[in-house]
């Protein structure tokens, strides 16, 4: 995908800095999938071809190069014609793969420019599962569709997805008014068909498992002809509203329609996009939010929605590397199935179990990277309420709760103890069990002495995590503690109102 | 599978109503993937009054990969290749252009269409390119001979 042949590049927000300087396009997915040979013949060859792969070692672009030609002979010449002809780089991978954690991608950057290695970390704890697609030209039609089909599922609302395939199916008629015929495009259509049947039949069956999808969308035949069924829409939205394309596309709309959008795998490019969307996807009320992993300032990437619905019910995200799309997930929200509820859970509200997979608080990197932020009760006082979840009383007669086994954190390797907090680079945090009701609230700065019978420290799985030490997350005070606002709640509250006689009692 | 199906409508449409100067079989009755085509020479060249025999294979992943045409029939082409494949293998036939929405007739009449205009920029016999691009009769008489010496395939 060449986006320097758009004209209006800079007038998308998300356009700025769309080339890595020192990075070739495909750098990203060359170091995921591990094929060093990938685009060893592109940069001898590619003049800026509509597409990385076939197309930019066409018979044009090698006879207009500025290689000598002359010295080769004639045979030499078809040989390497017929060579170039043939090349497919060899791409490896699922063309969708399972969900896998984003840490992957953030590794991959590990050792790469600065800017990247912190947005991709930050990624992986904003959006902790992704999904990589193969990146054969193809990459950004199957992430919006998979995207789709797999948010249709999440949702198992039987009738949205009858009102879907109905809609998809009516724009049909589209394709009419653009001249196709339907004798050539109704393969496309039944394939597409084909999965909201399977849709249907998996949430009848009970089925909770995606992986059916994820097997369709790897049959080259049924991705392909999903694939060109959203292109042939894509294509005929377009021209049948030139008015919000025509002039964002470097060529006459057909000639950019043909050349871009109804072939097998043209890479789709942001006007290509922004049609997929409003002519395909929109409708179904799920927003498409872009998150764009470049070398521009800040430690995070940059979001761009391209719908225009606030209320969508579901949102498609993708993950932009220049030339390359994949799919990115928030964290899950889990539902807590434990019985018991640990007092202190219960304190901080909605905390899940820790699993690296499911952080189901809001993990915001630049507040948990703030040092003692959250024993500032500045912040504390602004912190949401307190969840009046069914709490149980701690026992009066023990002053610590003593957690069950299965609640304290096992070290992932039995032999080492866990680390001592001392260890850890920031303040622990006050994951105490409550004190003595009767007792007052310790203050935050005179925490009780840790001794080897003092109250429990909850580890989490990310203390074990050098990387992310920094970032542990830090609950907010206990019951007692005048910082909490849990009482607010009780309707018999009555704040204590200091009176200057009271001094004197 | 759905390019079978497609497959099936596009010969019955060929059949059923003919392109000017094509007609089209299956070489095998069993075998929807290997189409015989005969193109008759254009008019207004030098393959006027040649019958050719062009065979027309759908690969497996049809129609997402363009169908293969090669001349059963030697002909004397810039775009053909003089050897026993006779293939063609340029614009819309391009992989890369290639549009799984393309009709096979249309295919059909931009090979025959070829013949007319050939593409001596594209030309995959570089000798011949030169001759039709700058000795236009000494080209067109060798192609007529051929004609009259191969192009005879009767349909």
């Amino acid at each position: 995908m060449s986006l320097s042949d758009v004209p209006f590049a800079h007038f998308l927000p998300y356009n700025h800095n769309h080339y890595f300087p020192d990075y070739h396009d495909l750098s990203a997915a060359n170091s995921i999938y591990q094929d060093p040979t990938f685009h060893s013949p592109a940069p001898v060859l590619s003049h800026g071809g509509s597409s990385h792969f076939s197309a930019s070692v066409k018979n044009r672009s090698a006879a207009k190069s500025s290689f000598n030609m002359n010295t080769l002979s004639t045979e030499e010449m078809e040989r390497f014609q017929k060579l170039s002809n043939e090349f497919e780089p060899d791409v490896q991978g699922p063309l969708v793969s399972t969900k896998q954690s984003t840490q992957a991608i953030a590794m991959d950057y590990a050792n790469a420019d600065p800017t990247l290695a912190t947005k991709t970390s930050t990624l992986a704890l904003t959006h902790p599962t992704s999904r990589i697609m193969k990146g054969d030209g193809n990459c950004g039609w199957r992430a919006v569709a998979f995207g789709y089909f797999e948010n249709l599922f999440a949702l198992r609302d039987l009738v949205l997805i009858q009102n879907e395939l109905v809609r998809i199916k009516s724009l049909s008629s589209l394709l009419d008014q653009v001249g196709h015929q339907d004798y050539l495009y109704e393969i496309f259509v039944d394939a597409t068909e084909q999965v909201f049947t399977q849709l249907i039949q998996a949430i009848q069956d009970g089925v909770r498992d995606d992986s059916f999808l994820v097997d369709t969308f790897n049959v080259e035949y049924s991705s392909n002809a999903i694939l060109t069924h959203f292109r042939l829409l894509t294509g005929a939205w377009m021209k049948l509203n030139p008015q919000r394309y025509q002039a964002f596309v470097p060529m006459p709309l057909n000639q950019y329609c043909a050349t871009r959008i109804e072939t097998v795998k043209s890479e789709i490019d942001e006007v290509g996009l922004q049609a997929l969307i409003d002519g395909v996807i929109e409708r179904s009320g799920f927003a498409v939010e872009i998150l764009y992993l470049d070398r521009s300032r800040g430690d995070a990437v940059t979001p761009h929605l391209l719908t225009t619905n606030q209320a969508s019910i579901e949102t498609i995200r993708l993950l932009y590397r220049p030339g390359h799309y994949d799919l990115l997930y928030r964290p899950e929200p889990t539902v807590n199935m434990e019985p018991v509820v640990n007092y202190q859970y219960a304190m901080t509200s909605n905390y899940s179990p820790w699993d690296q997979g499911a952080l189901s608080f809001d993990v915001n990197p630049t507040l948990m990277s703030i040092p003692n932020l959250m024993m500032d009760p500045a912040f504390a006082m602004g912190a949401p309420p307190m969840s009046p979840a069914p709490i149980s009383p701690p026992a009066p007669s023990s002053p610590y709760r003593v957690s069950s086994p299965q609640e304290v954190y096992q070290a992932q390797i039995p032999t080492s103890p866990p680390p001592p907090p001392v260890q850890m680079p920031s303040p622990p945090a006050p994951r105490m069990s409550a004190p003595p009701p009767s007792g007052p609230p310790p203050p935050m700065s005179s925490l009780p002495n840790r001794s080897s019978d003092g109250p429990q420290i909850r580890l989490n799985p990310l203390v074990m995590k050098p990387n992310l030490s920094h970032s542990l997350p830090i609950t907010t005070p206990f019951k007692n503690s005048p910082y909490n606002q849990a009482h607010f709640q009780n309707q018999d509250f009555e704040p204590i109102h200091w009176e200057p006689s009271d001094s004197r009692k | 599978m759905g390019s079978q199906k497609r497959i099936a409508k596009e010969l019955a449409e060929l059949v059923e109503s003919p392109p000017e100067g094509i007609k089209v079989e299956l070489a095998n009755e069993a075998d929807l993937y290997d189409w015989r085509v005969y193109l008759n020479g254009p008019e207004n060249s030098p393959f006027h009054n040649g019958t050719f025999l062009v065979k027309l294979k759908f690969p497996n992943e049809y129609p997402f990969k363009p169908p293969a045409v090669n001349f059963a029939t030697k002909i004397y082409h810039p775009n053909v290749t003089n050897d026993e494949k006779g293939s063609m293998c340029l614009g819309m036939l391009r992989p890369d252009e290639w549009k799984p929405s393309s009709r096979v007739v249309a295919v059909l009449q931009f090979a025959r269409q070829l013949l007319a205009e050939p593409m001596p920029d594209d030309a995959v016999e570089g000798r011949i390119a030169e001759q039709y691009k700058n000795d236009r009769a000494r080209y067109e008489e060798v192609a007529r001979d051929w004609t009259r010496r191969y192009a005879n395939e009767k349909a």
